[in-house]
């Protein structure tokens, strides 16, 4: 069967070998796009052969990948998934991203760009319709983003690292330039390590929809979920006040990581607040391309203002409650190209370590230590697992697979415990995104305090998120819709039919493949850990909640349970070596 | 998980809305387990080990609405389209089997539609949903399934008779013995104005429970609020009316704080009426005859095509103005402020009520039991003046 050249795929990627300066056009066999989708899915696949290199390896893969639904007018589908193996983690490594970018490069002609190599100079990378153009870019070497993203200026949209990217930071990020953040596991120094600095796409060519009635219906139904929800439409929801609306649920939920979780509940928090951010910043919105939830939101002089866990991560997880310095610290991170979770807990550890929490004067200087690796930053650097045990105390850092716990403290919420040490890139919220039904009650809300049925919950969703970050849809609309809308969508734009239950499949082949390179690279049950702070401490009760330490026994319970229901080894590991020699 | 699938089978027959005997459950941990009618729990576990989800139910309604609604379907038919909010929002549609369909081992067939909507029917067995989540998710999808055929079957029946052999008599009997009177009497309400928040928290529960315990409402369907001072005191989002302690948003008039994210979808509906003026109280829930009616409309020739959203007229049933608009930031809580000031109650097309009270939930419980009496009333009369007899 022939691709279509318009729906939904393009059914082409564009392959830059960054070694030999050469640039070319591959078709994507069509049954990878329909057993991968696209996004996370599609770069996954795309890294098979090439998953056990060393994360710097030339020959590991840097790809950028959007999904079938990517410049069609389904809410929320200007997104991409940038895939490799991450230099902080060692795991795979995928991270999904919105901005303008994603809906430029499906206009450019592609579903995909692959990038291999090593640049024998710094070079940046333009991609157009035609193909792709690699340039020098010493001159952009050492600039931050923002200086990278105006000297590249009319070249379309931009993907850039910052000095912390070209400095090998492990938790560097890939900028782009509308603020989007390709962020966690340090992506941005895979990019510098091939002495690349920038990607900019630019195109017009149309993306067709094979059934525009069915379309429109299933998108009219996801708009009237989305106003439905209170999460997303609310008066109190993240169009009004973006992820910084989490703030005072996750106080009053007495789980806001304060201290290096030492405790869970932050008294000053209210200073960085959603409502205390848009009377300090007016809170203008912004958004992805096309985007009608617009979370995003910025300052009247144009700065970008910080999501949920950046707030809470430079505020209470260091003890600091000024949110002008909360602000400039996410503006040095998005200007240097680094992780606020990671760089702020990182910053945390090494503030419990020395007796000391870094205070608000102190943290954006110590940012860009860390971003050109000096004095302290050289350390810092190297992200919380390994400062702590250069430091002699490995207990310090609050990390799963040596990915920064985000803010949300497992003490409350037990899926979340769960999900942060199943998740294939470590320590990540969004995987199974249990708080979406632990504490804002969608699709149905779920006891946050048990592991009753968790196990199968967070398997489900896992399959689930990793189909969605395939189509690449933004998961916040799923505060209000469900796969079944999507698969409308999906199946109207590409003509061929997906059910919320063959889309769950996908998400399930894409999920247990990052897990098999992971097996592949030597982790296993012993990687699924919390810290054990965790089982030990309690954190902040108060106000009729309890949160005591959580029921270790209870947890390897349930753990236990979730390597059953994944079909794998007491271990989590894999009885077929050749699984993935059963997948398409 | 067995305590919860206990649960929600006694619910199912504490609401009537499944036949005792006739029900069966299925939940997914690492173990397949099911309880309930020995045929219809095989069938569960053969269902839900097909599918990505965490629990199922099977049951056969109380009344075979959805049997006669498939039997009442063109020849050709695979699904079956109610028009109220329900449906429209969550449901989109329900698809169903035929008896002749089922034949074999049907469990391939269903689990097939169920990979696609959240609940099915089999006729000659009932509704079969599932839940992704929980087993609660499952409950609540039946629970969707069970309103919306209902609010279905009440139009379809007034719009075009009794179809099917037996059908009348079948509804009679529902008439007669399922039917119960709605009243608020014996049921003691809190004296407004009430000051005291844990007084206003206490009362919203037990008002909550009365809604669901006198059949008022269904128990996912609606939400409460009380207002003192600045401050509203709501239910939360897809929290159970019966289940409302521990469940209650206060959601102070400023913005002061977004901790109220959790809030009922129609918080923005309850803050315009209290700023409207005079209410305290504020008690909306989807009685099914009253949604049923609210869909009826008599108006000729007119342009309208999605009544439920875009119709800016203000109807009157029985003294109850009735408006159209979405559920959430949709229009509803533009059309239902300006006018349920002076009546105190007012209806949206295919979604619900709101009542209001002046001091206190009395005055709201009561307007929303004389709102569903009088459509009750009202349905019957109409269709005794179809048909004669």
């Amino acid at each position: 069967m022939e691709l279509s050249p318009t729906n939904g795929w393009r059914g082409s990627l564009l392959h830059v070998d960054l070694t030999t300066g050469t640039a070319r056009a591959e078709t994507i066999p069509r049954d990878l796009l329909t057993h991968y989708l696209g996004g996370r899915g599609l770069g996954v696949r795309l890294l098979r052969e090439t998953h056990t290199l060393d994360p710097y390896h030339p020959d590991m893969p840097l790809v950028f990948a959007v999904g079938p639904l990517c410049g069609t007018p389904a809410p929320t589908a200007a997104r991409l998934a940038v895939v490799s193996r991450s230099p902080l983690t060692g795991t795979v490594y995928d991270c999904s991203a919105g901005g303008r970018f994603a809906h430029r490069l499906k206009s450019a002609g592609f579903d995909a760009l692959r990038i291999v190599g090593r640049s024998p100079r710094q070079v940046a990378i333009a991609v157009t319709p035609v193909g792709a153009e690699i340039f020098p870019a010493d001159s952009l070497w050492g600039k931050t983003v923002g200086e990278t993203k105006r000297a590249l200026s009319g070249k379309g949209s931009v993907a850039a690292i910052g000095p912390a990217g070209e400095n090998g930071v492990l938790f560097a990020c890939i900028m782009m330039g509308e603020g989007n953040a390709v962020g966690r596991g340090g992506l941005g120094a895979v990019m510098g390590s091939k002495n690349l600095k920038a990607v900019t796409v630019d195109g017009d060519l149309p993306v067709g929809i094979a059934d525009r009635t069915r379309f429109d219906r299933a998108r009219q139904d996801v708009m009237r979920l989305f106003r439905a929800s209170p999460v997303i439409f609310g008066e109190l929801g993240i169009s009004e006040y973006g992820t910084p609306a989490l703030v005072d649920l996750m106080r009053q939920r007495r789980m806001a990581p304060t201290e290096n979780f030492r405790k869970t509940v932050f008294e000053r928090s209210g200073n960085y607040s959603g409502p205390a951010i848009r009377k300090a910043y007016g809170g203008k919105k912004d958004g992805c391309h096309g985007c009608p939830i617009q979370c995003k939101r910025s300052a009247p002089d144009g700065t970008h203002l910080p999501e949920y866990e950046t707030v809470s991560h430079f505020g209470a997880l260091n003890g600091i409650d000024d949110l002008r310095s909360i602000v400039r610290s996410n503006t040095a991170c998005n200007e240097q190209g680094l992780d606020t979770i990671t760089a702020a807990a990182t910053l945390s550890a090494w503030g419990e370590g020395r007796g000391r929490f870094p205070d608000a004067e102190e943290v954006p200087a110590l940012l860009e230590d860390i971003a050109r690796r000096r004095g302290e930053g050289e350390l810092l650097a190297l992200g919380s697992r390994r400062v702590a045990e250069a430091m002699g105390n490995p207990g310090l850092s609050m990390s799963v697979k040596s990915l920064e716990l985000p803010a949300y403290d497992p003490r409350g919420a037990y899926g979340m415990a769960l999900a942060y040490c199943t998740s294939n890139r470590g320590g990540c919220h969004l995987r199974a995104y249990p708080i979406s039904h632990e504490i804002l009650r969608k699709p149905v809300a779920t006891d946050r305090f048990s592991f009753s049925g968790k196990a199968r919950i967070i398997k489900i969703a896992e399959d689930t998120n990793a189909a969605i970050d395939s189509l690449v849809a933004c998961k916040f609309s799923f505060f209000g819709a469900t796969l079944e809308e999507y698969a409308e969508l999906l199946s109207a734009t590409t003509g061929e039919d997906y059910t919320p239950q063959s889309l769950k499949e996908i998400g399930e082949r894409i999920f247990l493949t990052e897990r098999f390179y992971n097996c592949a690279n030597g982790f296993d049950a012993g990687d699924d850990r919390l810290p054990e702070r965790f089982f030990r401490e309690p954190g902040s009760g108060g106000e009729g909640i309890d949160v005591p330490p959580i029921d270790e026994k209870r947890f390897e319970e349930e753990i236990g349970k979730y390597y059953r229901i994944r079909g794998l080894t007491p271990r989590g590991t894999f009885t077929d070596p050749g699984y993935l020699s059963g997948l398409p | 998980m067995r305590d919860q699938i206990a649960k929600y089978a006694a619910r199912l027959v504490a609401d009537r809305s499944a036949l005792p005997g006739r029900i069966a459950f299925a939940a997914h941990d690492d173990v397949l387990i099911s309880n309930g009618n020995r045929e219809m729990a095989k069938l569960c576990e053969g269902v839900l080990s097909s599918l990505s989800c965490l629990g199922l139910v099977a049951a056969s309604q109380s009344f075979p609405i959805a049997d006669f609604l498939v039997r009442r379907a063109p020849a050709g038919e695979s699904r079956i389209v109610p028009r109220d909010t329900e449906t429209r929002t969550f449901l989109h549609d329900i698809p169903f089997l035929r008896r002749e369909e089922l034949a074999g081992d049907p469990t391939r067939r269903i689990a097939k539609l169920l990979g696609n909507r959240k609940g099915m029917i089999a006729e000659g067995l009932g509704v079969v949903a599932a839940g992704t989540v929980t087993v609660e998710q499952a409950y609540i999808n039946y629970s969707s399934v069970f309103h919306s055929t209902f609010v279905k079957y009440l139009l379809d029946v007034l719009t075009d008779g009794f179809l099917l052999r037996g059908e009348k008599e079948a509804f009679d009997r529902f008439r007669a013995g399922w039917l119960r009177p709605l009243s608020a009497e014996g049921l003691a309400f809190r004296s407004g104005p009430i000051g005291d928040p844990g007084e206003i928290l206490a009362e919203i529960a037990a008002v909550g429970r009365h809604t669901v315990e006198r059949g008022l409402v269904d128990s996912f369907f609606g939400n409460i609020s009380y207002r003192l001072g600045d401050v509203v005191y709501i239910s939360q989002t897809a929290a159970s009316l019966d289940e409302l302690p521990g469940r209650i948003d206060p959601v102070p008039a400023d913005n002061s704080s977004t901790a109220g994210i959790t809030a009922s979808s129609e918080l923005l509906a309850h803050r315009r009426i209290f700023e409207a003026g005079g209410a305290r109280a504020i008690l909306h829930g989807h009685p099914k005859f009253a949604v049923a009616m609210s869909m009826l409309c008599e108006e000729k020739d007119c342009p309208i095509k999605d009544c439920w959203k875009d119709c800016d007229k203000v109807r009157l049933l029985g003294g109850t103005p009735v408006v159209a608009g979405e559920i959430g930031a949709g229009g509803l809580a533009r059309r239902v402020p300006p006018v349920i000031a002076k009546p105190g109650k007012a209806l949206v097309y295919g979604h619900g009520v709101f009542t209001t009270g002046r001091t206190d939930f009395a005055e709201a419980f009561r307007a929303m039991v004389d709102v569903e009496n009088w459509c009750r009333g009202e349905y019957f009369r109409r269709l005794a003046a179809k048909r004669p007899g």
